[in-house]
């Protein structure tokens, strides 16, 4: 009876956020679900017409949602691993006591509480092929301009820079407080038993660190999967849909073209894929995942 | 930030919208009437209408402000609520927010493919009632409408769905100092203007002929509908017996005139208005683009050189230029009442005293032809409104089709394409045909 009031008082406390929650995010998930089955016309919801599966068979077949899906996952592989360790790096580095340790933590971690809205504009004037930073750069040591964001084949690694740059303090912090937590004594020991830097942070540090590492990939890929701000600022899917993200194309027909139906089975295709690569990872990485 | 705002807030926004966001229309799309529809029919109470519209800075706002002031003096029984907007794409989200939401203004702005969608779903309604009606317009006053303005006004159902509004076309900016230190004069025909363009690029001294924004396969842009003008100005058509014409000759000849440009580095592509950008930094000599950039430019240029307007040049079927600008229309879900007196409102905007008045204080352009002698004293001191205003006379509007935006988006893909990716004009051309087909068809690819 205890434990039920208290159980009871604590659903009490949870109720407001679990509201909103349910308000603003399950019932719209679960209704996105069900515009997915029409051929949705939501300036007038009478209109729209039930088409079961027929969104998901177009989707299926387009070239377009198959191209969108490849130009996230070459995101995802641009920017979680090269993320994920030069976070570490950075983190392994900031962790040593040096003098105006505190203000460079700050300056690493400061870009990732920018809106991104307003840096990336900034950026599309360091990319700007004729008066950026970047080609001015270039000029200078004489090398080749690039067309940056106006360049089908160097536009995502533009974008990419940017969000490296965007995301970077985030990451470090986490390994900061990943390594805060390994005891000392371990990395004594080992360097007791002869082990070398390298050796200590192979067969000790990283090992250790290995849930903070499994945590960080995983927030890094759903991220990257979402990640759709920097992507409507800085290039709008273009040039040539070489940005265009499935996140993008998602707005794009759902925003700009207003096929909702479509969208929405986009946004649920995109829900399936994220939760099980997440699942994936979880699985993989349970082997090897050294918990303390 | 991105972690948290990409796919999530994509998400809330889609909820949003279908949701119907009934806070975001009940704030903003509210009008009451303080009379009811019924009595004798005529409008004795005062009648309140509001009116969406994105004329929310400068001298638009100002120019808005004392039309609707004037109106409301000389027609006391009314009373419009304006409903300012920051720009197009957050009007058009607003209406089809307060739409979706079931609270939608009396009247608003609304780009023909807009109001087909609009029509399609029985949100506005057709006006030829209004025009026939006894408060209508003279067959008289219908021939002193530009001509093509006028049918820019009927859906493809034949119904006349709008009233035209603010209205505007392309012009050639150009850098006086520049032409002049060369000893070139301004060119009249496409051929003059790669010329002139080409005799005026020079790597060292970082100068070009143009920038323009070709737009992508999210939306088309100003670099797009250029095109579209040299298509046109070459004799081809956007769209021809209901269906998209992207891959005829002359839309191949138009795109080989632009690539010509680009690879001799006279043409250079760009973003967010690069033309102004470029024509203000002194590095290119030209921006094509509409009369409502011309406050833009000047400012852009800052006084560093005098800026020259002239029409856009000629091909060997004209100029080919593009209307720009919006329509108004009436929502199906105001009262009889407000309708008729939205209706009013937007008819007295269109008589030649009002539109001169709108025209000579925006930039845009009359939208009845003899408003032109009214604004005599106007021209002499902007002759470069003029240029504009003589331009309507061919300027053609967008067809107003359901899935135009994403068929001409198709087209300024082609235009990257084949300018920065190496693709033989034709399978570009005939993948924009066959997405624009799909796109009209309704189909989302």
């Amino acid at each position: 009876m205890r434990i039920f009031q208290r159980s009871g008082l604590a659903y009490f406390y949870l109720a407001p956020s679990a509201l909103i929650f349910l308000i603003f995010t399950v019932i719209p998930a679960i209704f996105v679900l069900y515009i997915s089955l029409f051929n949705w016309n939501f300036l007038n919801m009478k209109m729209s017409t039930y088409v079961g599966l027929g969104n998901y068979h177009v989707l299926f077949s387009s070239s377009e949602f198959w191209h969108s899906l490849l130009i996230s996952f070459y995101f995802v592989v641009g920017t979680v691993p090269t993320g994920l360790f030069l976070a570490l790096g950075i983190a392994l580095l900031l962790i040593q006591p040096f003098k105006g340790r505190g203000f460079v933590r700050l300056a690493v971690f400061s870009p990732y509480v920018t809106p991104v809205v307003a840096t990336s504009i900034v950026w599309i004037w360091i990319f700007n092929p004729q008066f950026g930073l970047f080609n001015g750069i270039l000029h200078f040591l004489g090398m080749p301009q690039i067309g940056w964001l106006q360049s089908p084949h160097w536009a995502m690694p533009g974008v990419m820079m940017y969000s490296l740059w965007h995301n970077l303090g985030f990451n470090v912090i986490i390994f900061l407080a990943g390594l805060t937590t390994i005891s000392t004594e371990l990395g004594e020991a080992a360097r007791v038993d002869g082990a070398n830097r390298w050796q200590e942070f192979w067969q000790v540090t990283w090992p250790l660190l290995s849930p903070t590492s499994l945590f960080v990939l995983i927030i890094s890929t759903v991220g990257a999967l979402q990640a759709f701000t920097q992507f409507f600022t800085m290039t709008q899917g273009g040039p040539l849909m070489a940005t265009t993200t499935t996140s993008y194309l998602l707005y794009q027909m759902a925003f700009i073209f207003y096929h909702t139906g479509y969208a929405s089975a986009i946004a649920v295709v995109l829900f399936v894929i994220i939760a099980g690569l997440s699942l994936l990872q979880m699985r993989v990485s349970q082997s090897r995942v050294h918990y303390e | 930030m991105t972690r948290k705002n990409g796919h999530k807030s994509t998400m809330i926004k889609l909820s949003l919208s279908l949701a119907g966001v009934s806070l975001v229309a009940s704030g903003c799309g509210q009008q009451t009437p303080s009379s009811s529809a019924s009595g004798s029919g005529s409008v004795s109470k005062t009648t309140t209408i509001s009116f969406m519209e994105v004329m929310s800075s400068g001298k638009l706002q100002t120019a808005m402000k004392s039309l609707t002031s004037q109106f409301e003096k000389s027609h006391p029984n009314i009373q419009v609520n304006l409903v300012p907007e920051p720009s197009y794409s957050v009007l058009e989200t607003k209406i089809e927010a307060v739409v979706a939401a079931g609270d939608p203004p009396t009247m608003a702005q609304a780009y023909e493919s807009w109001a087909n969608g609009y029509a399609q779903a029985g949100a506005i309604i057709p006006l030829t009632s209004f025009v026939s009606g006894k408060d209508g317009i003279s067959a008289s006053a219908q021939k002193d409408f530009w001509p093509q303005l006028w049918q820019d006004q009927f859906l493809p159902d034949g119904k006349m769905w709008m009233l035209p509004f603010n209205k505007s076309d392309f012009v050639m900016y150009y850098n006086q100092n520049m032409l002049t230190a060369q000893h070139l004069s301004v060119p009249t025909t496409w051929t003059q203007f790669s010329e002139v363009c080409q005799h005026l690029t020079n790597t060292a001294q970082n100068h070009w002929g143009v920038s323009i924004d070709p737009g992508s396969a999210s939306g088309a842009s100003n670099g797009t509908y250029l095109y579209v003008a040299l298509i046109r100005a070459f004799g081809g058509h956007l769209m021809q017996n209901g269906k998209p014409d992207f891959n005829s000759p002359q839309a191949q000849q138009a795109m080989q005139y632009l690539l010509h440009l680009y690879q001799s580095g006279a043409l250079k592509l760009g973003t967010n208005y690069p033309g102004q950008t470029a024509l203000g930094a002194g590095h290119s000599g030209f921006d094509l683009s509409t009369i409502a950039s011309y406050y833009y430019n000047e400012q852009a240029i800052g006084g560093k050189f005098k800026m020259g307007v002239a029409a856009l040049p000629q091909g060997p079927a004209g100029q080919g230029n593009v209307m720009q600008g919006t329509n108004l229309v009436i929502f199906s879900k105001a009262t009889p009442t407000q309708q008729q007196a939205a209706w009013t409102f937007m008819k007295w905007l269109t008589e030649p005293q009002q539109t001169a008045y709108w025209a000579s204080h925006t930039g845009y352009l009359p939208v009845r032809q003899s408003a032109i002698p009214l604004m005599s004293s106007y021209y002499a001191t902007h002759p470069y409104q003029k240029i504009a205003a003589d331009a309507l006379a061919e300027a053609k509007p967008t067809p107003p089709y359901v899935g135009m935006d994403q068929a001409i988006a198709a087209l300024g893909n082609a235009l990257q394409a084949v300018l920065t990716d190496h693709t033989p004009i034709p399978v570009a051309l005939s993948k924009a045909q066959t997405q624009a087909e799909a796109a009209l068809s309704g189909q989302p690819s």
